[in-house]
């Protein structure tokens, strides 16, 4: 007896898929903009005259990086609740994918920064402006055009990271997946349809990105 | 922990360094094959290259697992889960090593390739010789990056079965209930194997910095 | 040097090839009968490897439980060693109608559903599938367990059928792949109550002991060896298998030692399930 392949289980869950497409988005966004937030404040940090405000973030940077974000969303779920920090699922998600996206924001900004001259901070500090609108204006926002693709390529990844999230059942694509292949025993079918939305999405996320980048980031450049 | 169960974490560790092993080294035999195509000649073939690469870049590993495990089996190969497991990361590997050696060849500067051809020599050689060798140092410093995201993927042969560190993980923080503990010698394992590897990187990469023009 | 480029006909001929090729192959993977397995020189069969007592991998990899016994029987039946698969919950029917491996010994529950993806033997065991929850809140309808704010379960297990049948709207529904992390996110207070089999009791209790308790039971259920659908001469092989180490005791010693109680009856028929391939 061959194996016939059957998608019709497929078909008939695909509004299902849709929903979970838009619980990957919501992720996906949610998880970039704590990452841009994460990733800002740690270059600040990392910026510091302190070495108390910049060992910890090297420390932090080098240990999501080279750690599997599988087990540091294991290690937040499971692990946490045993010291009282107990948090839901989709939430344990995007808090992981923050920090994991973060992580990597934090050195991909930081060498943005460290890509604009120093003159442009002393031309701004001579123009009166106070150190804090200096790096605001004059730094951060040429440095984070510098390096947008970058950061589109690293939150790309991160909008595929989110299924992941499925081993703490986390609302999402990969979510809806597994329980549609848990009906219908039907595997290939379900994640060969499931990877080509994935494909959608990532497409998406991109042109996202590019859209924001143009909107924000247009502004001549000598 | 006890020391057998220190043992079971070891042992899945043995399985993490194997995956990323074969993963890796065959991954960079398919892509330097994927490399060449997508630097082709021919139209077709770069762009069939190309659309193989964006799959594997714009999916996730997780459900490139699952295609290949499932997927090969319906194809008639009726594999080991750690085989299958191993053909998909490194067909996962060859895309992205891929689409990093191709920059690298298309980084090596015009004049080689011009010399090369005024010395008429054949793609074979001009490849082997000219070309490769200056574009693999070049491509160092990605190639190990990618190395250690490799490594860390294994950890997703974990939600096929397969136990490798991270499974192992689980399996014994639910026979001792000392998530914390364990999780936490899973990390500092995955720690001690990566961060060398992305300490090298990054030492590398330093050292090829081309000045600003 | 020759500059070969295809034409588009040629290469559309390709790819029709390609796409075609897999159904050329697939029919002869997946047919196996004992002979054919004992000619190859191992069975090849799947089990659970973190769900004691039946089917769980001990701290040195060895396959252990009640089915990984039952399996090594099954071997010497045959006449050859025996290869274990362990396998996760959802992974199971997908492991055994691709091809993967030639039979499960995996707590497969009767249930119809399954019955349309593979073909069950007779019935080799019981179990009973329950709800656990924390002793101080009290469940003994399906009405009550609105009384909870979150449920977990292993994902396609039986439990996940059941509870996502029965649990009363507004109550959240955890799915996790496999047992063990079910297990972990009860222990680890993510979710608030479980569902599960009724061994899940002792585990729990290692970890908190006292503190929950088996509560409402949703079905009591038989576990079958599954082979694929069509396959008969493997079919006759099981059942005449378990005929044979029923009579002879075998199963019941293996019974007593992990299940710790007595052989239970086993029905004649089970509604939407058959025994035998037709």
């Amino acid at each position: 007896m061959s194996y016939q392949l059957d998608f019709s289980p497929v078909w008939d869950g695909f509004p299902e898929l849709l929903w979970g497409c838009v619980g990957t988005i919501g992720l996906a966004l949610a998880g970039m903009l704590l990452a841009t937030v994460i990733g800002i404040g740690g270059v600040i940090m990392r910026q510091s005259r302190f070495a108390s405000l910049r060992y910890p973030v090297i420390a932090f940077v080098e240990v999501i990086r080279n750690t599997p974000f599988l087990v540091q969303i294991f290690f937040i779920f499971f692990a946490l609740p045993l010291v009282g920090i107990r948090i839901d699922p989709t939430p344990t998600a995007v808090l992981a994918l923050g920090i994991n996206g973060g992580a990597y924001a934090i050195e991909i900004i930081r060498g943005g920064v460290q890509s604009i001259s120093k003159g442009q901070y002393e031309a701004g500090l001579a123009l009166g402006l106070h150190r804090s609108s200096v790096f605001r204006l004059i730094i951060l926002k040429p440095a984070l055009r510098a390096i947008f693709p970058s950061l589109t390529s690293q939150f790309v990844l991160l909008t595929l990271t989110t299924s992941i999230a499925s081993a703490i059942s986390a609302y999402e694509l990969t979510s809806v997946a597994k329980r549609i292949e848990s009906d219908s025993f039907r595997s290939f079918e379900v994640y060969f349809v499931v990877t080509a939305l994935y494909l959608v999405i990532s497409g998406l996320i991109m042109k996202l990105l590019n859209m924001f980048s143009s909107r924000y980031f247009d502004y001549p450049v000598r | 922990m006890d020391h057998g169960e220190l043992l079971f974490l070891l042992k899945g560790l043995q399985w993490t360094v194997v995956l990323s092993a074969v993963g890796f080294l065959f991954g960079m035999a398919a892509g330097l094959g994927i490399a060449l195509l997508r630097t082709s000649k021919f139209q077709a073939v770069q762009r069939i290259t190309a659309g193989y690469i964006a799959v594997f870049q714009g999916t996730p590993l997780l459900m490139q697992l699952f295609v290949v495990y499932y997927g090969l089996a319906l194809i008639g190969l009726k594999l080991d889960a750690w085989l299958a497991v191993a053909i998909g990361f490194t067909l996962h590997a060859s895309a992205y090593l891929g689409e990093i050696w191709r920059g690298s060849i298309e980084a090596v500067p015009k004049g080689q390739l011009e010399a090369s051809h005024a010395l008429s020599l054949g793609y074979v050689s001009r490849m082997k010789d000219i070309v490769l060798p200056q574009a693999f140092r070049i491509s160092l410093p990605a190639t190990i990056g990618f190395l250690v995201q490799l490594i860390k993927g294994t950890s997703l042969a974990s939600i096929v079965g397969f136990t490798e560190l991270t499974r192992a993980g689980a399996i014994i923080s639910n026979q001792i209930f000392r998530p914390l503990l364990v999780f936490g010698i899973v990390a500092l394992l995955y720690f001690v194997i990566c961060w060398p590897l992305s300490l090298y990187g990054a030492r590398l990469e330093s050292r090829f910095v081309q000045p600003a023009h | 040097m020759k500059d070969i480029r295809w034409n588009r006909r040629q290469a559309l001929i390709a790819g029709a090839v390609a796409l075609a090729a897999p159904n050329l192959v697939i029919e002869k993977a997946l047919a196996v009968t004992p002979d054919e397995i004992k000619k190859r020189g191992k069975v090849i069969i799947g089990i659970q490897g973190d769900n004691p007592p039946w089917g769980f991998v001990d701290s040195s990899g060895k396959q252990m439980g009640l089915d990984a016994d039952i399996g090594t029987l099954y071997g010497k039946y045959l006449g050859v060693p025996v290869e274990f698969t362990p396998l996760e919950v959802a992974n199971r029917i997908p492991a055994l109608t691709s091809g993967r491996v030639d039979i499960l010994f995996a707590t497969m529950a009767m249930f119809p559903d399954r019955a349309k993806a593979v073909q069950f033997s007779k019935p080799y065991v019981a179990n009973v599938i329950l709800l656990i929850a924390p002793k101080s809140i009290e469940i003994k309808t399906f009405a009550d367990m609105a009384k909870l704010k979150s449920i977990g379960v292993a994902r396609a297990a039986a439990q996940d059928t059941q509870i996502t049948k029965n649990a009363p709207a507004g109550v959240n529904i955890l799915r996790f792949d496999g047992d063990a992390a079910s297990i972990q996110a009860l222990i680890s207070g993510q979710v608030e109550a479980l569902g599960g089999n009724m061994f899940y009791i002792d585990k729990l209790n290692a970890a908190k002991p006292g503190y929950w308790e088996n509560k409402v039971e949703f079905q009591r259920i038989y576990n079958g060896a599954c082979t694929r659908l069509g396959e008969k001469e493997m079919n006759a092989s099981a059942n005449a298998f378990l005929d044979e180490i029923k009579a002879n005791g075998e199963l019941a010693k293996i019974h007593e030692k992990w299940i710790k109680l007595p052989l239970p009856s086993f029905p004649e028929t089970i509604d939407g399930v058959s025994f035998v391939a037709s």
